[in-house]
């Protein structure tokens, strides 16, 4: 019974496979070729990090053994994380379940398969990517075939006691909340809960490790290394075996395996176990009906109703309509905090920087750095786009026929979604680019001319949200946080990134023709003008192109719209 | 009145609809009827606006929805099978939404929303998120929501699915008071007994193709049997399959 309940999703990945057309295997090729790159840069970027360590005298092992450990620990809690995400969706809210639990299968065996599942869909991506940090360890300590043995070995458990705990975990909350509920709290606190980390990260700022001089005593600097260990922890357990067979030592680590091995299966004993107590009766609270009152806001909607009044009844309803289902949305709105994070480090980052002390003059460094913070600042915003602006046009989600048989035309939609994300979009660029711009002391040429490029790439950055988004729709996401991760929301960073790209490119060398001149108390020639008014005006037309473009790609992708 | 010319759509080199050719009169009220995979939704979609017709052309009140759809869709309403809606908007909220897509301005609005919810007794609920309504309360929202603009057409697909037998005989009444204002009624079903209770013109679709239309009474002729429409249904389709 087990292996028939198990195997809907392997017969739907063959047929999937096996079935699908061009353009889906093109996808799959994207997606593997771009998954190949990464693995292949993260596994030379760690080579370099680690011959970097080992060249380092009485340290290097130090500093090696602490990342591995650290690296391990990230996994494990990474493991976990990840694990109670997918088997609240496998246990509790997918569809299929209900054909399960109806079905004569034993409530055991339903349990296990879809525990199984959930290992599934967890384990591969961080396994995939964990990978070339474990294969540079093995590379550079040159490492016997024991190392890859014991890899495989350690990986094994280690996932098995993640899964085993982040479904306890998942069981548990359901007892006590709604598995939507549930779901609404687990992706709250665990933002919360990156935010707090990554500012922690960053304001203990790691950049001063690199420069051991800035410590007084090498064990202040060791103390500042100390990973979070400890030895009742599967990690350190892991890493204890692991670095035996890298620095080619026999003894110690029988125990380790023991430890490791022996908890994985006490840990399916106990889920097993607990399943039978309290699994089924959190599965049938989340099949009942919640009762959810609206909640008010009525000054931002009267704020939207009034800005978008000029618009028309209809562009004015969708966007009133956008903008109540994002703040009910718990998936959606909390992502704000991430956005939150992300602006304060940015802004941080530039009033630490050390400007006075560099060796360059200072006033070329400042204006050098505004340049490529404009750049900078188009990539945050793109970021902020692929997860909030690309999806808008799913964010339909199946109720999209409303959409397509009312009178509103396919153009007024497009419209409608790129004016509702271009203002808030537009304010948030400004106000990172005039305020690093005021923390860099910027010449007043560079602020305008920063504030003014930025302006228009916003435009074209939203635009390509907006059109990409319907040109790669997802109506059939279960979350629509899913559809930033897709194929479409790669081929948008992509294409945004090389957009902002040229728009430096274009800018960069009339600009600095300009200053050196200026500064040089020399005088601009003809051929150098044109130069420089060929170049603005490129930067013009490449604008008015990722505007014109993508909206127009995504209107013909509506128009041939399938549903 | 609706018109279909030579209606035709083709998935992947299926026929889906093939070469439809119809017209039905202002004021009627039509069932279109067929076994599953005939194509009655895939037809239904086209007049809705929501999917392109491979050939041919669909003419509502005389206008192309091809050339003209908004024009179109101004006087239509569509009622799909499935009642996928905007889960975090309450009923209310939906309501006033659908209303602003048809471009309808404050005046009265709310009255007449007020009046549509306690039509279909969801005024209790008019400020609950929709996902917490059950499929019957979706669904009469959904038709609800379709006849806020008071649409000259209106586009059903399985009316009855979901719905209570209190709920179907106010749709039922709702439909004939509709024909008798002179808007036409375009039903997709397969409940039999629905299309011969209400609906005043038949057309039996199966293939893509209609095989047999008129009233019960045209019908029972042309299939040369007596009794109840699912005899005569049942005679014609199976004739097409044998053939």
């Amino acid at each position: 019974m087990f292996r028939l309940l198990i195997s809907p999703k392997f017969v739907g990945f063959k047929n999937g496979l096996k079935r699908s057309r061009s353009k889906i295997k093109i996808k799959v090729l994207t997606l593997t070729g771009t998954g190949i790159l990464f693995w292949l840069a993260l596994f030379f970027l760690s080579c370099r990090v680690l011959i970097y360590f080992s060249s380092q005298e009485i340290i290097g092992d130090i500093l090696a053994r602490h990342l591995l450990a650290m690296a391990l620990l990230i996994f494990f809690s990474l493991l976990i994380f990840s694990h109670i995400i997918t088997a609240l969706s496998n246990l509790y809210i997918s569809q299929d379940l209900e054909l399960c639990h109806s079905s004569p299968a034993r409530l055991t065996e339903i349990f296990l398969s879809r525990s199984f599942y959930t290992v599934i869909d967890s384990s591969w991506m961080l396994l995939v990517f964990g990978l070339p940090v474990m294969m540079a360890y093995g590379f550079v300590y040159h490492a016997g075939l024991d190392y890859y043995l014991s890899l495989i070995h350690v990986s094994f458990p280690l996932i098995i006691i993640a899964a085993s705990l982040g479904i306890m975990l998942i069981m548990v909350l359901v007892r006590f909340f709604p598995a939507q509920r549930a779901r609404d709290i687990i992706m709250f606190l665990s933002l919360i809960l990156i935010v707090i980390l990554y500012l922690l990260f960053r304001f203990l700022r790691p950049e001063r490790l690199v420069n051991p001089e800035t410590f007084i005593s090498v064990a202040q600097y060791l103390g500042a290394l100390k990973a979070p260990d400890s030895p009742y922890l599967p990690s350190h357990w892991a890493t204890e075996i692991l670095w035996a067979r890298l620095i080619k030592y026999t003894g110690g680590h029988v125990l380790n395996h023991l430890l490791l091995w022996s908890t994985a299966f006490a840990l399916v004993v106990i889920d097993i176990w607990m399943a039978g107590l309290i699994y089924f009766d959190g599965f049938s609270r989340a099949q009942e009906a919640k009762r959810r009152s609206r909640t008010g806001r009525k000054i931002l909607e009267r704020i939207v109703s009034v800005i978008t009044r000029p618009l028309g009844p209809d562009m004015t309803s969708l966007i009133a309509k956008d903008v109540r289902t994002f703040f009910r949305d718990n998936s959606q709105w909390s992502q704000l905090l991430l956005l939150g994070a992300l602006v304060v480090v940015y802004l941080y980052n530039f009033s630490v920087l050390p400007l006075e002390r560099s060796p360059i003059r200072s006033i070329y460094l400042q204006n050098a750095l505004s340049f490529l913070n404009i750049g900078l600042a188009g990539f945050v915003i793109s970021a902020l786009s692929v997860r909030f602006i690309f999806p808008a046009v799913s964010s339909e989600g199946q109720a999209f026929w409303i959409i397509l048989s009312s009178p509103l035309s396919p153009r007024r939609f497009l419209w409608s979604k790129f004016l509702a994300y271009l203002l808030p979009m537009l304010v948030l660029a400004e106000m990172l680019i005039i305020y690093t711009n005021y923390l860099l002391k910027v010449t007043p040429f560079m602020m305008a001319l920063s504030s003014v490029t930025i302006f228009f790439l916003v435009f074209g950055i939203v635009a390509l949200g907006v059109g990409l988004g319907a040109v790669y729709p997802n109506f059939r996401h279960e979350n629509i946080a899913q559809v930033a991760t897709g194929f479409g929301g790669l081929i948008y960073m992509i294409i945004s990134s090389v957009f902002i790209a040229l728009v430096i490119m274009l800018e960069a060398g009339p600009v600095y023709t300009i200053l050196s001149t200026h500064f040089r108390g020399e005088e601009i020639t003809h051929l150098q003008w044109i130069w420089i008014v060929g170049s603005f005006i490129m930067v013009i037309f490449l604008n008015i192109f990722a505007v014109q473009r993508p909206m127009a790609a995504g209107l013909k992708a509506i128009n041939g719209y399938e549903g | 009145m609706i018109r279909f010319e030579n209606l035709t759509k083709i998935y992947r080199g299926i026929k889906a609809v093939d070469d439809l050719n119809l017209q039905i009169p202002q004021g009627t009220i039509f069932g279109f009827i067929g076994p599953n995979g005939a194509g009655k939704t895939t037809t239904i979609k086209m007049m809705a606006g929501v999917l392109r017709p491979t050939r041919g052309r669909i003419y509502i009140d005389g206008l192309d929805i091809a050339k003209e759809p908004s024009k179109v869709k101004r006087i239509i309403g569509f009622i799909p099978d499935r009642p996928f809606l905007y889960e975090r908007l309450s009923g209310l909220e939906f309501l006033r939404f659908k209303a602003g897509l048809y471009g309808m301005k404050e005046d009265r609005l709310d009255e007449r929303i007020w009046d549509l919810l306690g039509l279909f007794e969801l005024r209790e609920w008019a400020d609950e998120l929709i996902e917490s309504y059950s499929h019957g309360m979706k669904q009469r929202l959904i038709i609800a929501a379709s006849m806020i603009h008071d649409p000259q057409v209106i586009i059903v697909d399985e009316p009855m699915v979901g719905l209570d037998p209190k709920g179907a005989k106010l749709v039922k009444e709702i439909f004939r008071q509709w024909a008798g204002e002179g808007a036409t009624v375009f039903i997709s079903t397969h409940t039999l007994a629905l299309a011969q209770e209400i609906c005043q013109q038949i057309a039996i679709v199966d293939k893509g193709r209609i095989v047999a239309s008129g009233t019960s009474e045209d019908l029972r002729k042309q299939a040369g049997v007596e009794g109840d429409l699912e005899r005569t249904f049942l005679k014609i389709t199976e004739g097409v399959a044998g053939k």
